[in-house]
């Protein structure tokens, strides 16, 4: 209380780390998916919403508890996820390389034909309420000196990390992790080795789409659950998922999720709120728009003499 | 009349897509480009338009003109960083720019904050006023003529054939002169401002500038609009516009669904045409030529066993001597030399050194290219000798050293500018157009093309015309010289790999370039097809051209050239004829295997 300066930035360090943990859950998420399978998988953001609307009906209709409903509404997630590629993006995938088209777009649209579907199709089996809560979770704020924490901030942080940590030992130590790392690194020569790719990205999608139904429910119990829910958190995803890189191992994607949570809650100290997705998008923009860029041969050029053109 | 009214209101929204789309198609389809800002560069000329004509009183006309302009300027300004980027980090970062540009144009309050700019009325044009979707009708119609016009324009000419490499291959395109960059940036501006006019139209029509009209969700359907009429097929995107747009009005008013159902159906019907076009017509609805050809070839050969006979391998020996004496030896062959005769140095090499890290790909590098003679590179895997290729032809920077083209230095000149100076390179990996057709493949090597400048392509359509047909008519000489002519048309990419060797080796004589360097010209093709490659490569000597080949193969070296280096870890360690170097004891158990 000395220093109120201290005490806000504190606050924001504890918000920043709490909405990083939930960037570091999609964005771990959506590479995994994006970097083994290849699909620019824009309905991500509906498994988000899906998994929130299942854990508020399951929890309304057949008072579930709240763990059993963030289950239902992750599990829900992971099928949803699974259906997408095995009934949409798999025979597209196929079809539009036999085709000479670039694969890349076409699965692009796809997921946005998919997105657009359940984004309305949800809307409209819920034509008459505009938001939908979630029931069955007492979220109590504690006071630890200066810093409020919620007990559904900390439930969150601690199923995340836990759920992180598990995928991180799958992906090192299992045999399907070492299948997902051979499919991410060449897909083709997977295959000689006797790996079935399409198999390892049903499993990616699922491990994928069940992490955005986690972070989906937790965003829905502390708001409320809407059509749009899930869109501006994918591109948080999104954004984690490229600046972690797409080789990169799911606790240094998670460590860049915590990193823009911080950078983001402590831009508010300088900047007023509505800027912040100003804020995001501009460190996206430069960190792509100078990613190519090679510092030692940057500073190589300006340093060179010019050429003598005479021979 | 109310109906009237209506109905042109659809049509109104139909003409904005309309030029959304063309000219993201220009962009996307031809090259290669993928943006999901477009409606954000829409937003700066709508905004653009709404602030000028509510604050400055400027004339809608002159707004639109800003409008245009200043969206010119932004995505000009958007395609500097996008330059090298590929595919997924290009949706990325126009992703951002969109964002930005949405963000804030929401939180600037002169715009308007989250309700916009407001009451945009009163708008005449020639004293004509835009009020009713029927005053607005002809100003739209003419617009997207124009804007119909000037992709058609700029796509279906030598300039959208740059385009259209630049989508298959940019490397491939840089080594045959093309400047790469400036083709990006012209075009990310020109369709940049074709969105921002079509965002004035938008703001035109329904009075109001706010965020929603161009928000994300505008981006990616006009994406997908593009993707559903076909990528590279302008009538395509028409066609992806007027299904896609006119799904409103059929679940409103001819399904009689009420207003909010109505909404939520059509754009549930929108995801599902997206995924069942895309599902039974993966290239679009209307897909571009060669791409539909394309698709036939590989199908076909996926599914017919290979027996050869499609294959046609032996380019007609008698047809070859023809074309000799039509091209008069090296008669009409114009190669751009300043002067002098057979045997004199062209290239010369000295002190060529690069190092990546720790690894010393080149050291202290000296060789000499004589005029009218084959250089052959050789030596074992990995001693360096297509980095040389790469270094000679400003691919990559050597760290010192000079070389020397024609007695002037060109280190740290870009491929592009090498090329355009008379040194042309192969690739050992073909880097064919896939998705152009053979004579197109081998047109993108003609050098100074006046209709690859916009200047001409509006300003000079009889010299652009002209020489495009001189350009047809040159490429299909050097197909003829390759044996290839009989595939001019066909898409490149269904081609056998031996035959796209030998369009890539048409290509890169049309550059008429003096030095050629062919990495592996006969590698990876079969025996008989050597042959051919090789009686191709002494005639190219004969003409007077220099040549220097990388090839592993030594009967090749053994017959093409006159002088080898040959390379050892990144240094030349000997040198001389071929017979000189299979003598020698140390080469002839270490490489050559003992006699």
């Amino acid at each position: 209380m000395l220093n109120p300066n201290l005490d806000n930035f504190l606050q924001l360090l504890v918000n920043g780390i709490f909405n990083g943990t939930a960037y570091a859950l999609i964005g771990v998420g959506f590479n995994i998916i994006l970097s083994v399978s290849g699909r620019f998988h824009i309905a991500y953001a509906m498994t988000y919403t899906l998994a929130a609307y299942v854990a508020a009906w399951v929890g309304f209709s057949y008072h579930f508890p709240f763990w059993l409903a963030l289950l239902a509404g992750a599990l829900a997630a992971a099928i949803a996820g699974v259906i997408m590629e095995r009934l949409i993006y798999l025979p597209l995938s196929l079809r539009a390389l036999s085709a000479g088209s670039d694969p890349l777009l076409v699965m692009f649209v796809a997921s946005l034909g998919l997105t657009v579907i359940l984004r309305n199709g949800i809307a409209l089996s819920t034509l008459s309420s505009s938001s939908v809560n979630i029931v069955g979770f007492d979220n109590q704020g504690k006071n630890i000196g200066p810093v409020t924490i919620t007990t559904l901030n900390v439930t969150m942080f601690v199923t995340a990390w836990v759920l992180l940590g598990l995928l991180a030992l799958v992906l090192n130590y299992t045999n399907l992790g070492r299948m997902v790392r051979a499919v991410r690194a060449n897909w083709e020569m997977s295959l000689c080795v006797g790996i079935d790719p399409s198999l390892v990205f049903v499993a990616v999608f699922a491990i994928g789409s069940f992490l955005s139904g986690v972070a989906g429910v937790f965003q829905a119990t502390l708001t409320s659950a809407t059509p749009d829910l899930g869109l501006p958190p994918f591109f948080y995803a999104l954004v984690v998922a490229f600046v972690a890189g797409l080789t990169a191992g799911p606790l240094r994607i998670a460590l860049v999720g915590v990193a823009l949570g911080i950078l983001e809650a402590l831009s508010t100290m300088v900047l007023p709120t509505q800027f912040t997705p100003l804020v995001v998008f501009a460190i996206l923009f430069f960190y792509v728009a100078l990613r190519p860029v090679n510092l030692r041969d940057l500073r190589r050029k300006l340093a060179a003499k010019p050429h003598a053109s005479a021979g | 009349m109310e109906n009237l009214q209506l109905t042109l209101s659809y049509l109104d929204q139909v003409l904005i897509f309309i030029c959304f789309a063309v000219s993201l198609n220009l962009l996307q389809g031809y090259a290669g480009q993928v943006s999901v800002a477009h409606a954000a560069f829409g937003a700066v000329g709508g905004y653009a338009l709404a602030y000028l004509v509510l604050n400055a009183h400027v004339g809608a006309l002159e707004a639109m003109l800003a409008g245009t302009l200043g969206a010119a300027l932004v995505g000009a300004a958007v395609a500097f960083p996008a330059l090298r980027l590929t595919t997924e980090w290009l949706i990325l970062l126009t992703l951002a720019v969109q964002t930005i540009i949405v963000s804030l144009v929401t939180t600037v309050s002169a715009l308007g904050g989250t309700y916009g700019l407001q009451n945009i009325s009163g708008l005449t044009i020639f004293g004509h006023e835009l009020d009713q979707p029927s005053d607005m009708f002809p100003l739209f119609l003419v617009l997207t003529v124009l804007v119909y016009a000037v992709c058609w324009r700029i796509g279906e000419s030598p300039y959208g054939r740059v385009l259209r490499g630049i989508r298959e291959d940019e490397i491939a395109c840089r080594s045959l002169g093309k400047n790469v960059f400036l083709f990006k940036t012209v075009v990310f501006g020109v369709t940049a401002g074709m969105a921002g006019l079509a965002g004035a139209m938008q703001v035109i029509n329904i009075s109001v500038a706010s965020p929603p009209l161009f928000a994300f969700d505008q981006s990616s359907t006009m994406v997908a609009m593009v993707v559903v009429g076909g990528a590279g097929n302008l009538l395509g995107s028409i066609v992806g516009v007027a299904v896609l747009v006119l799904l409103g009005p059929l679940f409103e008013h001819v399904l009689n669904f009420g207003a909010d159902a109505a909404a939520l159906w059509r754009l549930i019907a929108f995801g599902v045409v997206l995924i069942v076009v895309l599902l039974v017509r993966p290239a679009g609805l209307l897909p571009d030529r060669v791409t539909r050809n394309l698709g036939k070839k590989l199908q076909k050969m996926a599914t017919e066993p290979a027996d050869g006979s499609d294959f046609v391998p032996h380019p007609d020996l008698e047809e070859m001597h023809v074309i000799e004496e039509h091209l008069g030896a090296a008669g009409k062959i114009e190669v751009r030399s300043a002067g002098g005769g057979r045997g004199d140095v062209v290239l010369k090499v000295s002190g060529l050194s690069k190092r990546f890290g720790g690894i010393v790909a080149t050291e202290s590098l000296d060789m000499e290219l004589r005029r009218g003679t084959i250089t052959a590179l050789v030596g074992p895997n990995g001693a360096g000798k297509t980095t040389v290729f790469n270094l000679l032809t400003g691919a990559i920077r050597p760290d010192a050293g000079e070389v020397y083209l024609g007695g002037v230095d060109i280190v740290g000149l870009t491929p592009d500018k090498v090329a355009k100076r008379g040194m042309a390179r192969s690739f050992q990996a073909v880097r064919i157009f896939p998705r152009l057709s053979v004579l197109e493949n081998v047109a993108l090597g003609v050098q100074h093309q006046p209709g690859e400048l916009l200047v001409n392509l509006f300003g000079n359509i009889p010299r652009t015309t002209k020489f495009e047909r001189e350009v047809r008519e040159r490429s299909r000489e050097w197909l003829t010289f390759v044996g290839m002519a009989g595939f001019a048309d066909q898409p490149a990419g269904g081609l056998a790999f031996g035959q796209q060797k030998l369009v890539a080796l048409a290509r890169v004589l049309a550059t008429e370039a003096e030095v050629l360097l062919l990495d592996e010209p006969a590698s990876g093709i079969d025996f008989q097809w050597v042959n051919v490659m090789l009686g191709l490569i002494e005639q190219i000597r004969e003409q007077g051209r220099t040549v220097c080949i990388v090839e592993h193969n030594l009967h090749v070296v053994e017959r093409l050239a006159d002088h080898t280096y040959f390379m050892e870890l990144g240094r030349i360690t000997a040198q001389g004829s071929f017979a000189e170097l299979t003598t020698d004891k140390r080469l002839a158990e270490a490489y050559f295997g003992a006699a």
